[in-house]
Order: C-alpha cells, then structure tokens, then sequence
C-alpha cells in the first residue's frame, strides 16, 4: 500500500507542459461550465412543477409534465390536469407561473447567448483545426502573418505545400480566414508548446517572419532546441540588417534575408538584363518558386551513386528521366556551366538538373533510391 | 470544505439511492425524483475539469439516457420494462459514486503535494 501510494504521488508530480490542444480543450470545457446555473435553474422548475402537479392530480406524470411546461413556458392553454383547477391548484400554477416564467426565459436567452458566443465556436474550430495539424507531415510552418506571409503562403498553396501559420496577434484571424488559410494558430510562437502542436517534430522547415528581430531569435531558438539538425529542419528568417542576418545564421537560421536588400538585388537583376528581359525573368520566376511549369533542382552525387564515374551521354537522363543536367558544382565549389555527353561524374559533384516539377522528383526520388540501394549491397 | 463538491456529491449520491429505492418499491414520484436528481448530477458535471470528469459525465450520461426513457415506459403501461431499465441506470450510478471516491483520494494526493 506505502507503495502504491508513493507511486501515485510520482505519477502526479511528474508535471509536464500541457499540449496546446489539451489546454484549448480545458478552456471550452471552462467556457461550458456558464450553461450549468440557467441549466440547473430550469432543471429546478420543471422538477418542482412536475412534481407539484404530479401530487395534484395522483401521479399523472405525462399531464403533468405537459402543464409545468406549456405554464412556464408561457404558452398556457388551460387547466389540462386533473387537481389543477381546484383552489391549491391554482395557488400552486400562480407561484409556479410567477417563479418559472422568469426563470425559463432568463435560462433560455443565457443558453442561447452563450452557445452563439464566438469564443466557444472559435474555440471548438481551433481543437478541431489542431487535431488536423497533428496528421501533417512535411510540412512549413509560417510564423508571423503579414503581406510577405500572405505572399508566401499563396505560393506554397500554389505547389501543394502544406503550412501552418502561427500569428500572436488575434486581429489577423480575420485576414487569415479572408485569405482561406487553411491551418492557423493565433498564440505566441515563441513557446515551446505551440510550436509542437504546429507539428515542429514533422515538419520539413519553418519560416521566421515576425517584423522584430528579437522576436525572430526567440523564435528560431526555441524552434533550434526542438530540432536541432540544420539539414533535418530548415529555418529560414527575416533580419533587419546584414549584421542581425548574420548572427540569426549563427543562431540556427539556415539563411536569414534582409527584404530591403532582397528586393534591391532582384530589380537590380533586371536592370542589368534589359536587353534578355524574358529569359532573365524566366529564370528569376525558377529560381523565386514562381514558375510551376519548370524547375530547378540541385542532386548531391553521394558516395556509392551508381552515377560515379560515368559520361552523361551513358546515362542519358534527359531521355530515360526527362530532365537535363545543365551544369555540375564541383566539392571545390566551381561550377561547370559547359556540361557535354563526355563530361564525367565525379563523387561528391552536385548536379544541377532542369526539368519538369514532377520528372524532377521522380528523377530525384530513382537516383536516392538506387544510390540506397547499391550502398546497403555493399555493406 | 468545498460547497461545490458538497452539492455535486449530494446530488450523486441521491441519485443512487433514489435509483435503489425505485427497483425495490416502484412508484411514480420515486421515478421522477430519480430521473430529477440524476439530471441535475449531470449538469453539475458539466464543464468541470478535474482529473476524471469525462468518465463521471459519460456516466451519469448513461444513467440519464436509461431513466429518461424509464419514465415514458413507466406511464405508457410497461412497468416491467421501467425497472429492467432502471436497474441498467444502477449500474451506471455505481461507477459514478466509485469514480467519484477515487478522484477524492487522487485530489487528496495532489493536495498533500
């Protein structure tokens, strides 16, 4: 039994931060508490008309209820039980009707008042909205909700990425539900437990935006300790100057941006480039995520690729997979922009391959697949 | 000493025992006042966030959806089934007044802590 009891003790100590589902779930189960007095104060009235019409008439239960009813109820068509129209009869409905009139209509607007109240509605969207977030993988989360935001997720809608948005400000939920994201968060993204229940354990990277950089480096922080891998769990920031870019970096960002500077670069792009304007957009659109229709992505040439030491004429991907290598990084960094069928590839080379959106990630998702596979024989 | 507690056991445990004393002499004022203080067990149970609440609103919930219908039975002439009924609603207020004595022993350890 001492022992029993010492357990239960440990069980009950071992306090551990609640879930954000779990502490939106305590709050609507608070928010219901306000139906019990109009709840129990009609309860009251029915039983004790019920029962006093019941002695009444000599237990006519059905009849009896149907008075208390239709006489607090103020519909009151007449003296339907028996008992009812005697003199202690009608003292008793007198009360009954003085007492339960107010009661039934006071109880009544309180539960309708309450059950239309948005904090229980938006509190029941937002479980429901989590439970939902729980199921994601893969995913980004969005924290900070502004223009920039709003851009960014149109974009990810646009190439079937999933995201969630947390936003501290609760003025942005109408800005959200216009804009139809489709999972949000209205807390501080800063704590630890909001960030688990937007699915930081699963998801594929984050995106820091949140106007301040002290805010950011909360954020990537806290975000860092609960996925410390920097190739498991991009984080990409906003920063104000080059200098606080810098050290979010050193933080735990992957890359931090300045906007200003972001911004400037890319018109300057165009300004350098007015004589080839379309081709130098085109490859702005790839290189911004704009355009779907093409892409570019970056292969790694692991250790154990069946790729090594082989021409790109023998491999020939643009036939079998339907992508192009149009250049190869080399581990030293240069990048060879003059590719040919001869050129060989070496390990560790990064292949720059253009195509398709979906080709790409076959193409990606054969070459893994077959590099896994070659490297598991050998060992 | 808690008056919420106070009413909500009040009203659990009258519910027992109104319940036992319908099975053993049926009488259409014991069956009103059963259905009566059950329900009012159940909205007192509403809303509270304690360790076990769920089972003692799922259970009172039973008991509730097995008297209610007790009571039609009972004045449309089927007396027989009223008490079969009500004896399943016995069953539920047991577990009630169990879950409500073990979560008075785990509150009694929290507040030792």
């Amino acid at each position: 039994m001492p022992r029993l009891k010492a357990r239960i003790r440990r069980k009950l100590r071992r306090k551990r931060e609640p879930r954000l589902i779990e502490v939106y779930e305590k709050r609507l189960i608070e928010a219901l508490k306000v139906f019990r007095i109009p709840l129990f104060m009609l309860h009251t009235a029915l039983t004790v008309g019920t029962i006093g019409y019941m002695l009444l008439s000599g237990g006519d239960f059905i009849n009896s209820f149907y008075m208390t009813v239709i006489t607090i109820g103020t519909i009151g068509y007449g003296e339907v039980v028996a008992g009812s129209d005697t003199l202690v009869g009608r003292v008793f409905t007198s009360f009954l009707a003085l007492m339960g009139i107010g009661v039934f209509t006071t109880s009544v607007t309180v539960i309708v008042r309450i059950f239309f109240k948005e904090d229980i509605i938006n509190l029941y969207r937002a479980i429901k909205m989590l439970r939902e977030i729980e199921n994601l993988e893969g995913h980004y989360i969005i924290c900070g909700y502004d223009k920039t935001s709003a851009w960014l997720a149109g974009t990810l809608r646009k190439r079937g990425i999933a995201f969630v948005v947390v936003e501290s400000n609760p003025e942005a939920l109408k800005y959200l539900q216009e804009h139809n994201i489709k999972y949000f968060i209205i807390e501080e993204p800063y704590k630890r437990s909001v960030l688990v229940s937007a699915g930081i354990k699963r998801a594929s990277g984050m995106i820091v935006n949140l106007g301040e950089d002290t805010k950011n480096i909360a954020v990537i922080v806290t975000a860092r300790l609960l996925r410390p891998s920097r190739d498991d769990f991009y984080i990409y920031s906003f920063a104000s100057t080059d200098g606080t870019a810098e050290k979010l970096e050193e933080l735990g960002a992957n890359k931090a941006f300045v906007p200003s500077k972001l911004l400037a670069t890319r018109i300057a792009a165009y300004i350098f480039h007015t004589g080839s304007a379309f081709i130098s957009d085109l490859f702005d659109r790839i290189a911004f995520g704009e355009e779907t229709d093409i892409d570019i992505l970056e292969l790694r040439v692991e250790p154990g690729s069946p790729l090594i030491g082989r021409k790109l004429k023998d491999i020939d991907l643009r036939r079998a997979l339907k992508v192009t290598i149009i250049a190869i990084r080399k581990p030293d960094g240069y990048l060879d922009v003059t590719v040919s069928g001869e050129t060989t590839i070496e390990e560790e080379d990064t292949l720059i391959i253009f195509g398709q959106p979906r080709n790409l990630r076959r193409a990606q998702r054969i070459l893994l697949e077959e590099t896994h596979r070659l490297t598991e024989g050998k060992l | 000493m808690r008056y919420k507690k106070i009413v909500t056991d009040f009203f659990i445990l009258m519910a027992l025992t109104t319940n036992i004393s319908f099975i053993t002499s049926p009488n259409p004022y014991e069956l009103v006042i059963t259905v009566a203080t059950n329900l009012a067990a159940t909205i007192l149970k509403i809303g509270e966030g304690r360790v076990l609440s769920t089972e003692m609103l799922a259970s009172s919930l039973v008991a509730d959806l097995h008297l209610i219908p007790a009571l039609f039975l009972f004045f449309a002439d089927d007396p027989q089934e009223a008490i079969g009924l009500a004896q399943g609603a016995l069953a539920a207020n047991i577990i009630s007044v169990i879950i409500s004595i073990i979560e008075t022993i785990l509150s009694a350890f929290t507040e030792e802590e």
